[in-house]
This record gives C-alpha cells, sequence and structure tokens, in this order.
C-alpha cells in the first residue's frame, strides 16, 4: 500500500523547504523536493531599473549571503560597461566576501549543525548542552560580521561597496582592529574540522560531479568554470553550458551543467584545487579522506577547513591594504553602456553567478542569477532519493533525522525563488 | 522565573531579520536564558505548530496563501505579534513594484511564457491583515532595535516608538549633506531614522530601507528633488525600492 512520509518545514536552513517520499510498502518508490519559498521575482523586478540601483537591490535576494552577492553584481555590471576598479577596491571586495564566508560558515557549523552532534533541538539547547563551543562559534562569527560592517557599514546588505570604488577607505586604525580580532580566532578556526570530521553514519551516498569557479580562492571570482571530470568552460559562455529547464505545469526551475546534475560549496572547491596556505593544507591532509572524491557529507568538514583559510586570507589581504596605506588609486567613474556583463563568485555555498543588459542609458534590460543553491537542487534531490532507498524499512523517524541531517550536509540557502523537483 | 515563549518565523523574504537575532553574538547566550524559543524553524527543530505563544516575531511580506495562513496562526497563538523588519512593514523590496507590474507579468519574467499560475500575490505588509502590536523597521533592522525590544518584553512592557527622519542623526553626525551639498538623490528627509544615518556616513545616500518616517513632508521632498534635477520617474521608482505604498500629498 502507498504512503508518504513528509518532512515539512526543513528546519535549521535558511528558507523554507520541503520533501515528501512516497513508498509502496517499505519500498521508496521516489522523493519530491519542494523549494516553497515564495517567488520574489528578482529578475523582472530590476527591469527597467537603473544600473546603479541593480546592486543595492539585488544584493537582498539573500542575508546569509548578501555580500557576495553584492560583490558578483558589481563584478557584473562593471563587466557590462568594461570598468576596471583599483587594486585597493579590489581588495576591499575580497576582504568583505572573506567575512561574509567566515559568517556563513561559522552560522551553519555552529549555530545549526552543531546541535545534531550534541543530538539537540537547536540552538537554545545548544546553549545548555554545550555552552562553551557555542560561544567559541560565536565568537567566530561576530569576527565575520565586524568585517562586514566595518567594510560594508552595515552588517546585512553592505553599502560601502559602490560600483567603480568605496564610499570610504578603510582607515588604518579599522584595518588594525579587524587583524586584532582575526588573530584572535585563529586558533578556534584551527581546531574547528575537528568537531567537524566524522561524518554522519549513512549508506554511501552517490560520488558528485563538482563545479566550481577557477582559479581557487582568492580571488573569489574567475573567468572559468571547471569540474572534477576535468571539463572546464568560460563564466561569459554560462549559458552555452548551463542549462535551467521549467517542467510544464510544476513551476520548476532545474538547473543541469552539460548534462550533469552539479554539485558546488566547500566540498567541491576543496576537491577542484583549493588554494589552500601552509596551514590550512596541513588541516586539509589530516581530513582529506573525508574529502576527496567523497560524497557530500564531506562538505561540513571542508567547510571548517575554509573557515580557517578565509581567517588567513583576511589576515593577508588586510597587509596588504594596511602596505597600500593612503597610496594607490581611488574610485573610477562608471560609464554606462549598451551590451552584457557576467560575473561569477564563490559563494560561501558555491557557484553564483549573475548576468545582466543595459541599454545604451545604463537601464537594465535583462538579469539573469543563478544561485549555488539551485544548482545544489538536483544533487540534493538524487542523494535524498539514494539516502531513502539506503534506508529501505527503516523507522520513519528514523529516515527522516537522516534525511534532514543530508539536507543540512548541502547548506542551502533557500530564498532565492520557488523550484519543486520531481525524481 | 517565568521565561516569556517566543516564535520567531519568516514569511517572503531574505532571513535577513531573523539572522539579525543570530547576529546578536555577544548577547544570544543572555537572550536565550531570557526567553523560551519555542518555535525558531530556522535554528532550532520539533517545533510544536500548535503552542500558544508570548511574543510572535515574524519578518517577511505576505505573498502567498502559506503567508497568510501562517501570519493567521502566529496572530491567533501569540499575545504580541512584532512586525520585524521592513518587508513585515511595508512590504519591502519583493513589494516595489506592485503599482507597476501584475504578479503574472513578473512571473513571466522569470518563469518564461506558459508557466502555469503561481499561488502568488503582491507582496504586503502585515498589516493589510491583521492587527500588529508592534513594528521593526530596516532592511536590515538594527541590532539595537531588537535588544531594546527584547529588553523591554523581559521588563513586561515595549520600548517607545522613535518618530525622527534619518536627518536628525546624520546632521549630528555633522556628515556632509549629500543631498544639499553633492546634489544627490538621498532620502533621508523623508526616512525613518534610528540608523544613526550608517549610510550617508560612509558617504552613500539613504535608500529609504528603514521605511517612510511618520508625518514625512513627501510632497515637499520630491519637490526639493525636482528643482534639483532629477527625474519624476527616477525619483518614484527610487522611493518605491521599499514601500510601494507613498502618499505623495498634493505633488503627483
Amino acid at each position: 500500500m502507498g504512503s508518504v512520509i513528509e518532512i515539512n518545514p526543513f528546519t535549521r536552513v535558511e528558507g523554507h523547504g520541503s520533501a515528501r517520499l512516497y513508498l509502496d510498502g517499505s519500498r521508496v518508490e521516489r522523493v519530491e523536493l519542494c523549494l516553497t519559498e515564495s517567488p520574489r521575482l528578482f529578475e523582472s523586478l530590476l527591469i527597467g531599473r537603473s544600473y546603479a540601483e541593480v546592486p543595492d537591490i539585488i544584493c537582498r535576494i539573500c542575508s546569509l549571503c548578501s555580500t557576495v552577492h553584492k560583490v558578483t553584481a558589481l563584478l557584473a555590471v562593471e563587466d557590462a560597461f568594461g570598468t576596471k576598479v583599483s587594486e585597493v577596491t579590489g581588495l576591499t571586495r575580497e576582504l568583505i566576501a572573506q567575512g561574509g564566508l567566515i559568517q556563513s560558515h561559522a552560522l551553519h557549523l555552529y549555530c545549526l549543525l552543531l546541535p545534531d552532534l550534541f543530538k539537540v533541538r537547536g540552538v537554545a539547547e545548544l546553549a545548555l548542552a554545550a555552552p562553551e563551543l557555542l560561544k567559541t562559534g560565536l565568537a567566530v562569527k561576530r569576527v565575520g560580521n565586524l568585517i562586514q560592517e566595518t567594510v560594508g557599514g552595515r552588517l546585512i546588505h553592505p553599502v560601502n561597496i559602490t560600483l567603480g570604488g568605496l564610499g570610504q577607505r578603510i582607515s588604518r586604525d579599522k584595518l588594525l582592529k579587524m587583524r586584532e580580532e582575526l588573530e584572535a580566532i585563529l586558533p578556534a578556526c584551527r581546531d574547528a574540522y575537528r568537531l567537524f570530521s566524522s561524518p554522519p553514519l549513512f549508506p554511501q551516498l552517490p560520488v558528485p560531479i563538482c563545479l566550481a569557479v577557477g582559479p581557487a580562492a582568492p580571488p573569489l571570482s574567475g573567468e572559468q568554470f571547471r569540474m572534477t571530470d576535468g571539463r572546464s568552460f568560460p563564466v561569459n559562455a554560462y549559458r552555452d553550458s548551463i542549462s535551467e529547464s521549467v517542467i510544464p505545469y510544476s513551476n520548476a526551475k532545474y538547473a543541469q551543467v552539460l548534462g550533469h546534475e552539479p554539485t558546488v560549496g566547500a566540498l567541491s572547491r576543496l576537491n577542484l584545487g583549493s588554494g589552500l596556505g601552509q596551514e590550512a593544507s596541513r588541516i586539509f591532509d589530516s581530513v582529506k579522506e573525508e574529502i576527496v572524491g567523497r560524497d557530500i557529507r564531506g562538505n561540513n568538514v571542508a567547510q571548517a577547513v575554509e573557515l580557517y583559510q578565509a581567517v588567513e586570507n583576511s589576515l593577508s589581504l588586510i597587509d596588504r591594504l594596511l602596505e597600500i596605506g593612503r597610496e594607490g588609486a581611488g574610485n573610477v567613474e562608471v560609464a554606462p553602456k549598451s551590451g552584457r556583463g557576467t560575473a561569477a563568485c564563490e559563494a560561501p555555498r558555491g557557484v553564483l553567478i549573475h548576468s545582466y543588459a543595459f541599454d545604451d542609458a545604463g537601464i537594465c534590460t535583462g538579469a539573469d542569477v543563478i544561485t549555488p543553491t539551485s544548482l545544489n537542487q538536483g544533487a540534493l534531490s538524487r542523494d535524498l532519493l539514494a539516502l531513502a532507498r539506503g534506508m529501505e524499512g527503516a523507522d520513519a523517524a528514523v529516515m527522516v533525522d537522516a534525511l534532514e541531517r543530508l539536507i543540512r550536509c548541502y547548506d542551502p540557502c533557500i530564498s532565492c525563488s520557488v523550484h519543486l523537483v520531481h525524481i | 522565573m517565568i521565561r516569556p515563549k517566543l516564535a520567531i518565523a519568516g514569511l517572503t523574504a531574505c532571513s535577513g531579520c531573523q539572522l539579525t537575532l543570530l547576529n546578536c553574538e555577544e548577547e544570544l547566550p543572555e537572550i536565550l536564558r531570557g526567553f523560551e524559543l519555542a518555535y525558531f524553524p530556522m535554528a532550532q527543530s520539533s517545533n510544536d505548530p500548535e503552542a500558544v505563544f508570548d511574543v510572535a516575531i515574524v519578518e517577511g511580506a505576505v505573498s502567498t496563501k502559506g503567508d497568510l495562513a501562517t501570519l493567521c496562526r502566529l496572530r491567533n497563538s501569540s499575545r504580541l505579534l512584532v512586525a520585524f523588519g521592513t518587508c513585515a512593514l511595508h512590504g519591502g523590496v519583493a513589494a516595489m513594484n506592485n503599482r507597476v507590474n501584475t504578479r503574472e507579468e513578473l512571473i513571466r519574467g522569470v518563469y518564461g511564457e506558459g508557466t502555469g499560475s503561481f499561488e502568488s500575490f503582491p507582496p504586503s505588509p502585515f498589516k493589510n491583515f491583521v492587527s500588529v502590536d508592534f513594528s521593526i523597521t530596516g532592511c536590515p533592522p538594527e541590532k539595537h532595535d531588537l535588544i531594546a525590544l527584547l529588553g523591554a518584553l523581559l521588563a513586561g512592557t515595549l520600548p517607545p516608538t522613535q518618530c525622527y527622519p534619518v536627518c536628525t542623526e546624520c546632521r549630528s553626525r555633522e556628515n556632509l549633506c549629500l543631498l544639499l551639498e553633492k546634489n544627490q538623490l538621498c532620502l533621508g528627509p523623508i526616512i525613518q531614522g534610528g540608523c544613526n544615518a550608517r549610510c550617508p556616513a560612509t558617504g552613500i545616500v539613504c535608500e529609504g530601507c528603514r521605511g517612510p518616517v511618520r508625518e514625512a513632508n513627501v510632497a515637499q521632498e520630491l519637490e526639493l528633488l525636482l528643482e534639483r534635477g532629477f527625474d519624476k520617474d527616477e525619483i518614484k521608482r527610487r522611493m518605491s525600492r521599499f514601500t510601494p505604498e507613498w502618499d505623495y500629498g498634493q505633488r503627483h
């Protein structure tokens, strides 16, 4: 007899989602992944707006990664107009993106995922079960946010990074303050991987086809996409390789890359050559059996490795900015012209693509945003089905718990738009 | 001590307001001691949907039947309902074209021709559907506003409401006036303050993310911007970024 197990809503993830398991007896027939976030239709809202407004509006697509959305939008608009920004501007953008990654990874690992390891419901019970660990995680997260607020002018939806430059350069005092705070969290970040190095005990899942922007970070943006099967393709021709299809009657937008369901994020970045420094490489070496060629369960320890590297990256960016001091070129003029511009960055959760078209006056005539979670959707659905099939016969509550943990391995961020995938 | 029961939830939004709670890194342990977090799907599992709450703090605009059902449920099961952030209070970014495009046009723009009908209506603020006991504005909201609310709730009251424009704090910080001295399209005079004029302080115009200040002289701001050579459509487009429903007074 047919029955349905429902996970609704997903918890300890960003945004609204649910999943349904269709069973025939104990056999799992199919899984339906519903990312039910109410659509905000950003791409349509941008049409008719000035280029100058595009980055300010589009960063509202998401809060956890608003910084990298803003940076990617700035790069895409500047790409359309052929604008070349100064070194200081470029470094400052890198720095705020690293801050964003630190805050996002720390939030996911310490507030959303750690409760699973202590078998508690969430952050409130974690405060009782592991108060010191939570405090450590929050201290790391706070420094990520300090960078975002100092550089961006506010915590979420930064304003100080603008087209062609910066509202204000970051002063020496502020750079030194961030440096001091980053050094203070370095030991905690160095040890973070120990907490997250044991993957959940699931049946084996399919090995993902990883997709990342090359070259490895930093810089976070790049000209090429690379995949673990050895293929690569240029960012500005992404539409030739990434297809999004709308499934009739189901309002679905479903991404495939060169015919595959890609996996993006920390796991993919580390599988594709990581750009890690000496110390991070040492950490990586000690956990690489969980990451290289492994399934998505390795994503969380990969995030922990990246957390350390992001602190190191931030420190060297700050050092370079201190070295430049008040020297170096400032803001550049942005002159609109007709054309299309595209940029791809590594957001905390993986590949993020922004592409905009403008007319002569710089009015937006087309907008296209592909987010990491929409790229990961196919792989997440595939893994949900594989895991459910691997657990056939298990108690429904046990299965639901495992599926929720799998979803958290992906660290999804659902605020992009409505997606519904049938497998 | 009886700990007030809190519900934290989001409707059509970016989760930024809920994130603002989690961004109170230093205060969070104390907040978690003072309140019972009874419902918070973003950071807690196994939430009881039938529970009753002392306070529901809810972000986002209302744009689907599901949103409306959640809002009504939280209204009915909570003594106090707090509209958290600009989307909940004014509609926010998702509502910017409510007066310009139909929902169907916008959906076609994203999902292409021939797509089925979405269960989606123009994003609207809470006040269009339910009574709201308190509001925190901002996109994103300020941490100190949230902490002031939580502190007041523990004392059995609500914080005083603020009513002054961004310019008040901007002038007291002695920032260069971007509107008068740099001739930029700054919305400071008509926007609710309380952000300590963050954006003008870094040399960026006020984009209006905190929505209208009470008794804003909208007609006069419009007049001033027109005098300074800005195009009327551009001004209205900018003003509608977070709040589609402006009262332009006599000046249309």
